[in-house]
């Protein structure tokens, strides 16, 4: 846990003191009468402060320290990595292709990626899927799904 | 007298056939998230929240509610049967339900965990209803002091009650309240940390953080786990309890109850400290402390009934200051503020159809709970069986259909997913959510309290310690903070 406090410290450290230089470049105002920036540096600074506290921490504790190659043990990479590219290629690809080809795409991929499957029922469920959730939530609740080139 | 009189006209509402189907379905579907693990009441209610945006606020909340308090309900059977926690407030219910479960006993178990919830639940809906309106009536001399010094309690309390580092619970509030800075400033709108990007102007919607924080991070965390897990394979026979098991479990229930409902009023508390608090409690006081762990009824009972009656506790907060105790209560703050309410006291005398509504509505889902849990409960055990590779994109699809639908923003489904990504590595590094999601909801209403304040005051901190209420919350908020720190100081003092 030592290494990871280390390297989350340095992170949020990093987040506060981005924080803080853009709330002073907003106004911070006074005490008295706080400018917009006021918290939200102010809220930076706690920030700041309590990463240093964990780094500093984490650097004193001598027992339970990883080591960098332990970190990731055991984590399914492969799998989280296709799910996250497979999801951000989707959202690029959604307003140009629509919601019902672009999710049809995305559900096959995603049930794929935790077992494979006959092929027709990877393709059946998602059809489905798909379909049910367009009628639910763009014909029947009124909420609209983005059209894209094909116009659905 | 007046309390009868606003309960039947509660009812009068809560009867209302729409509102019957809208308690039924939140109940279902709320029983069928907490039975399954992988998806829990937060991330059920995220996902469903943009659906509300067309029925009345009150049927919407009597949706939402039955979700997180029906949760409650369908967490004990995983816990029981499967020894997972369907969802984390049934969490100890592992430690006596499968062993009871393994003697042969899992329908007593069950039995008396449903049981113990309707009553538990019935109790704290009477502790709402008589705590509410005296709440609300003296929260009308809350001006903006008073209102901070309650937040800045209420962030403390949450940050002093978290599982983990009292630090990381710090730097999670810290980042909510940045977060929920994000956008034009209130008062002379000026873009804050906006990045010159249009859609952030109006700051970041709760939905998508939320979804993202909990729904996808949740799925992204399951994806891991290929585990199908293996439910113990015995008769459930005798889900109405003994003679003997009620006079063993009664104590537990009614000790459940009132702990439960006190500890869900207190933000950070809610169902799962109320479960665990239950649980020790129980133990401590038993003449027999050594069954528990091996099959003690008590030991179900206890945290069964407090987790239920917490839900209940967790709205007396909510409806009378506008405050919200958990993150289930920060997203019904969350809706009720889309639908065009403000929550606080003002929702008692404004809208009594809301408050006496979803009352009704909890009664009725009670009774709606006890049906659907025991009878139907072999129906729930082949529920477990759904294969994660049908569930999981179906929990995805939910979350961005429910980011795209707030605004019609391909933005916020983007944020959605940068958020899964954020949620995801707080797992890994230990990091809570909870801390960071109640500070982002609260803090527009902290920094205008602070602001308001000092305009009355021309500047003067001194207001908020010459107003007796702002100044005892401000202060307990010192002392909560420096005994949270107690711990630290004593190992370093060891050490040394």
């Amino acid at each position: 846990m030592g290494l990871r406090d280390q390297m989350s410290g340095f992170f949020w450290l990093a987040i506060s003191i981005f924080v803080c230089v853009e709330s002073a470049q907003v106004s911070l105002g006074t005490f008295h009468s706080p400018g917009p920036g006021f918290l939200p540096f102010w809220a930076g600074v706690v920030l700041g402060t309590f990463s240093v506290l964990l780094i500093l921490i984490s650097i004193l504790k001598k027992k339970g320290r990883e080591k960098l190659r332990e970190m990731w043990k055991g984590m399914r990479w492969k799998k989280i990595i296709l799910v996250l590219f497979s999801l951000f290629l989707y959202i690029l690809l959604l307003p140009k292709i629509g919601y019902i080809t672009a999710t049809f795409f995305l559900m096959i991929f995603m049930s794929g990626i935790i077992k494979r499957s006959k092929l027709w029922i990877e393709i059946v469920i998602p059809l489905i899927t798909v379909l049910a959730s367009y009628f639910i939530f763009d014909t029947w609740l009124g909420i609209l799904l983005p059209r894209g080139i094909f116009g659905f | 007298m007046d309390t009868l009189h606003s309960l039947i006209y509660g009812f009068s509402i809560g009867l209302q056939p729409a509102n019957i189907l809208f308690c039924f379905f939140g109940v279902l579907l709320g029983t069928l998230v907490g039975v399954l693990p992988g998806i829990g009441p937060v991330g059920a209610i995220s996902i469903l929240l943009p659906a509300t945006f067309r029925m009345s606020p009150v049927s919407a909340i009597i949706m939402l509610a039955g979700i997180y308090y029906g949760a409650m309900y369908g967490g004990s059977t995983t816990s029981i049967l499967v020894n997972i926690p369907g969802e984390a407030a049934s969490v100890v219910t592992c430690l006596d339900g499968y062993e009871m479960a393994k003697q042969g006993r899992a329908g007593p178990a069950l039995g008396i965990a449903a049981f113990g919830s309707f009553i538990a639940g019935t109790l704290g809906l009477i502790g709402l209803m008589f705590f509410a309106t005296p709440l609300a009536e003296f929260a009308l001399r809350f001006g903006p002091p008073e209102y901070f010094g309650l937040i800045l309690l209420g962030l403390t309390l949450l940050i002093y009650l978290s599982h983990g580092s009292v630090i990381k619970a710090i730097m999670m509030g810290a980042f909510g309240l940045i977060l929920s800075f994000i956008g034009l400033d209130p008062i002379n709108a000026s873009p804050r940390m906006t990045f010159n990007i249009l859609d952030l102007w109006d700051g970041i919607d709760m939905v998508p953080l939320a979804m993202g924080l909990f729904g996808i991070a949740e799925v992204l965390i399951n994806i891991e786990e290929s585990e199908t897990p293996q439910i113990l394979k015995t008769k459930i026979k005798n889900l109405f309890p003994s003679l003997l098991d009620w006079m063993q479990s009664k104590g537990a229930i009614l000790r459940g109850s009132v702990l439960g409902f006190f500890l869900g009023i207190l933000p950070g508390g809610g169902a799962v400290i109320s479960s665990f608090v239950s649980y020790g409690l129980e133990k401590r006081i038993s003449k027999e402390p050594e069954k528990f762990g091996k099959g003690a009824i008590e030991g179900v009972a206890g945290p069964e009934s407090a987790n239920n009656s917490a839900t209940a506790g967790a709205f007396v907060p909510l409806f009378t200051l506008g405050i919200p105790a958990n993150i289930v209560m920060a997203l019904l703050f969350g809706a009720l503020v889309i639908h065009g309410m403000r929550p606080g006291p003002f929702l008692l005398k404004d809208h009594p159809d809301l408050f006496w509504g979803v009352i009704s509505s909890m009664y009725i889902g009670n009774v709606m709970l006890l049906v659907l849990n025991l009878p139907l409960i072999p129906l729930w055990v082949q529920v477990l069986k759904i294969p994660y590779r049908i569930l999981f994109p179906l929990i995805l699809l939910f979350c961005i259909i429910g980011s795209y639908s707030l605004k019609n923003s391909i933005f916020d489904v983007l944020l959605m997913f940068i958020f899964g990504i954020v949620g995801y590595l707080f797992r890994k590094f230990d990091y809570e959510g909870a801390p960071l999601i109640l500070a982002f909801v609260l803090g527009p209403m902290f920094e205008t309290n602070l602001r308001q304040s000092l305009t009355l005051s021309k500047g003067s901190f001194s207001i908020f310690f010459t107003r007796p209420i702002a100044a005892v919350t401000i202060i307990l908020a010192i002392i909560l903070l420096i005994t949270a720190f107690i711990p630290y100081f004593i190992k370093a003092r060891e050490k040394i």
